[in-house]
């Protein structure tokens, strides 16, 4: 015979990566009947027996006010599973409890597996392991999700509990004593007043003589009490004197209160962490010092990303160089055609080569954001920019999407999920783009570089603040015409201070590393590969003469769209349209179609600015192709997340319409005033 | 009074949450109700705070302090 496995807990507590961990690749998704929640389904076979797993959508309370509980709390009342593994983020025991209790309350055998461990040991807590299952009443079988410990042990619990009717030994200890005719202490886990305690003996009664099959009277006389819309609707009874009011609210802080009794007595917390995140939160979130210390935190962030990483930069030039020289040279002596040598040396080397050195660049400032992150800081900023970003009409919740915004444009747009208001989600979409991403910093490195060779840092520093600002204005613009105010409320949770863990910080910044590797070598790759092929052909064939290719072509077509504002040269056109496949592309362009095989060099730059200033494009162009960079339309991948997020293509067309229009505006205003001063 | 209106380092008790159901649930499940103690940790501007509710700290805007009213329950913070 086979058993039917439900598991079940509060979204992010890692019920998915443990029930991926036991299934593998063997999966069927499929919808609960009636409602569009998905539901995972998978097998495994242990012991000679196949045990079907169910892996129920994550929630924080078996309430029927959401879809996700109402499918969590009909599937375990359906008796089709066997055993409920509830999976518990130890980190936060406090909260995950509270659906714990909820189950144990339903009546069916509960296992609790005991999910991030790791995270509490780091933390310097302890969790009594022996006193949790004795104050719950079922098995708690530490593992670890990710790390794939304990899975055998909990499978191994599930299987001897799926017949245990009545619960493990209860050994309860509260501080008050109970008058109560029943010693419900050693039956139940979770005991209330002796006043709620009365009524729902009575109204058991009154359950049992009016529906005489029903199972688990306790339960449906708890919901009673609650005034559960479900459960009033389908067993009514008639007991006006007993369900005078709602008792939800008694019902649940008295859940809490002995959720708190547990907590004091199975979690030994390190008061040296909660006394330091006091300390800490005394500085990071005060009136005054709140915002200077946050923006102290970017400029370092800023500084480190241009200072040591244009150090370690130096090295990667050199070492493109050699490769670029000895691929020359190389080619050159298996009398490869003149074709080929320039697609590769002049195309792929000089296109994906020049993206490849600015990987120290955005290796340390992914760093530096998951440093943030880790520590418990990024959700402080929520706090501290609520005041200025409330007047804004945004929750100031939403400031953080802006900040990964530094990073990438996608996942920051990924994080604006978070938001719970609709409103605040759109407008966040509109101007999360504006925040300068790591993508764009390559640009202004080669352009400042190549045209403020003094003071480079502190030009890319006014690019982002300008893009900050120009996302702000939009906001207050936006708030100022928005006639249904509806603004969104902050409401976040604030983590004990951590150091960083190598671990966690390691994964986010390979990720992101790879993400941009990944990018180097298939669409900068593509974008390199096309670029070369329409600046190499023209109408008559193969051409070194790159004023009669394609590209010249359609450059010159749109060089009129460009020209009021600044940037009225056909190579920087078609470099700035090959951008929107990615913006790093910009930079790989130029250096193609100026045909430079290591921009990033100082020889590389001098050529370049050389042939740039022959053309009339001086410092002024450089100062509006970098603004016009920083504003216009946001990468390929960028717009597709867009699309998905706010689930519209009509929204992607209006955010990519819209940016190029404030782009324009803004290079058009920067370059007339600059007509004036430079 | 109003959650908002609350001084640093005092415990106050909820009376009242007056906030949309989508929010007023999200407060339950944080263990946020009516009769729950809160400690309030910093404040600032018109009553922007950071809160500590049932062992969970939390930063709490305007619009939802100013929609929660408590009263003092006579105890000092527990910092």
């Amino acid at each position: 015979m086979s058993m039917t496995i439900g598991f079940i807990g509060n979204p992010n507590c890692g019920k998915t990566t443990l029930f991926n961990a036991y299934t593998g690749a063997n999966l069927k998704v499929a919808n609960w009947p009636g409602v569009t929640v998905e539901k995972t389904e998978g097998s495994i076979a242990r012991n000679g027996e196949e045990i079907r797993l169910v892996d129920l959508p994550g929630t924080y309370s078996l309430t029927s006010y959401t879809m996700e509980e109402q499918v969590a709390r009909n599937f375990i009342m359906s008796g089709e599973a066997d055993v409920i593994i509830d999976v518990v983020d130890a980190s936060v025991l406090e909260r995950n409890l509270y659906l714990t209790l909820q189950l144990l309350e339903l009546g069916k055998p509960v296992v609790v597996a005991l999910n991030m461990m790791d995270i509490v040991k780091k933390r310097g807590a302890e969790i009594d392991m022996h006193r949790l299952p004795e104050m719950l009443g079922c098995p708690v079988i530490p593992i670890s999700a990710r790390k794939r410990t304990g899975l055998s042990i909990l499978m191994h619990a599930a299987e001897h509990h799926k017949d245990a009717h009545l619960h493990d030994p209860l050994i309860h200890e509260h501080p008050y004593g109970s008058h109560h005719r029943h010693d419900h202490h050693s039956e139940f886990a979770m005991v209330y007043s002796d006043d709620i305690e009365d009524k729902i003996d009575i109204i058991m009664d009154a359950l049992k003589k009016k529906y005489p099959d029903l199972e688990n009277l306790r339960w449906h006389a708890i919901k009673l009490l609650e005034q559960d819309s479900e459960v009033c609707r389908d067993y009514p009874v008639d007991l006006p004197d007993v369900l005078d009011r709602s008792y939800e609210s008694d019902i649940i802080n008295q859940k809490y209160d002995f959720i708190q009794e547990i907590i004091d007595e199975v979690l030994v917390k390190s008061e040296r962490a909660e006394a330091l995140t006091e300390k800490i939160d005394g500085l990071l979130t005060s009136k005054i010092w709140g915002i200077p210390c946050f923006l102290g935190t970017m400029a370092v962030v800023f500084l480190l990303t241009f200072a040591f990483g244009d150090w370690i930069k130096g090295f990667m030039e050199v070492g493109i160089d050699a490769l670029s020289s000895g691929l020359s040279a190389g080619l050159e002596s298996l009398g490869a055609s003149p074709v080929v040598q320039s697609l590769i040396v002049d195309g792929i080397v000089a296109g994906v080569g020049g993206i490849l050195t600015f990987l120290p660049n955005i290796f340390i400032l992914f760093l530096a954001l998951a440093l943030l992150e880790d520590s418990g800081y990024m959700s402080r900023v929520a706090y501290v920019m609520e005041g200025v970003m409330s007047r804004l009409g945004v929750s100031g919740r939403a400031f953080i999407p802006m900040i990964l915004g530094f990073g990438c444009t996608v996942p920051a747009i990924m994080a604006s999920r978070t938001l719970e208001n609709v409103r605040d989600r759109h407008k966040i979409m509109l101007v999360t783009p504006f925040m300068s991403c790591s993508a764009r910093l390559p640009i202004y490195i080669l352009f400042s570089g190549m045209f403020f060779p003094k003071n480079p840092a502190l030009i890319a520093f006014c690019l982002y603040v300008g893009g900050l600002l120009t996302a702000i204005i939009v906001l207050a613009v936006i708030h100022a015409i928005d006639k249904r105010k509806d603004p969104g409320r902050l409401l976040i949770e604030l983590p004990d201070y951590k150091l960083p863990g190598a671990r966690t910080v390691g994964i986010y910044v390979w990720e992101k590393v790879k993400d941009y590797l990944t990018k180097a070598g298939t669409t900068i790759f593509i974008a390199s590969i096309i670029l070369w092929v329409l600046m190499s052909f023209g109408v008559s064939g193969y051409t070194a003469d790159m004023s009669e290719s394609f590209a010249a072509g359609i450059g010159k077509a749109i060089v009129p769209f460009f020209a009021p504002i600044g940037l009225g040269i056909w190579q920087i056109t078609v470099a700035l349209i090959a951008g929107i496949s990615a913006k790093e592309v910009v930079v790989s362009s130029c250096a193609v179609l100026f045909g430079i095989n290591n921009i990033n060099s100082a020889d590389g730059m001098t050529q370049m600015a050389g042939m740039l200033e022959n053309l009339g494009f001086g410092q002024l162009n450089a100062l509006c192709l970098m603004v016009f960079c920083l504003l216009y339309i946001p990468c390929a991948a960028t717009l597709a997340t867009i699309k998905k997020e706010s689930g519209s293509a009509k929204w992607m067309f209006i955010a990519a319409g819209f940016q190029l229009a404030v782009a324009w505006v803004v290079t058009f205003i920067v370059y007339r005033i600059g007509l004036l001063v430079f | 009074m109003k959650l908002s209106q609350c001084i640093p380092g005092r415990t106050y008790r909820v009376k009242n949450i007056d906030l949309p159901e989508a929010l007023s649930k999200r407060l339950e499940v944080l263990g946020m109700i009516e009769n729950t103690p809160v400690s309030i940790y910093n404040r600032k501007g018109k009553g922007i705070l950071i809160v500590y509710v049932r062992g969970t700290r939390l930063a709490l805007g305007v619009n939802i302090t100013e929609n929660i009213t408590v009263e003092d329950s006579g105890e000092g913070g527990k910092r």
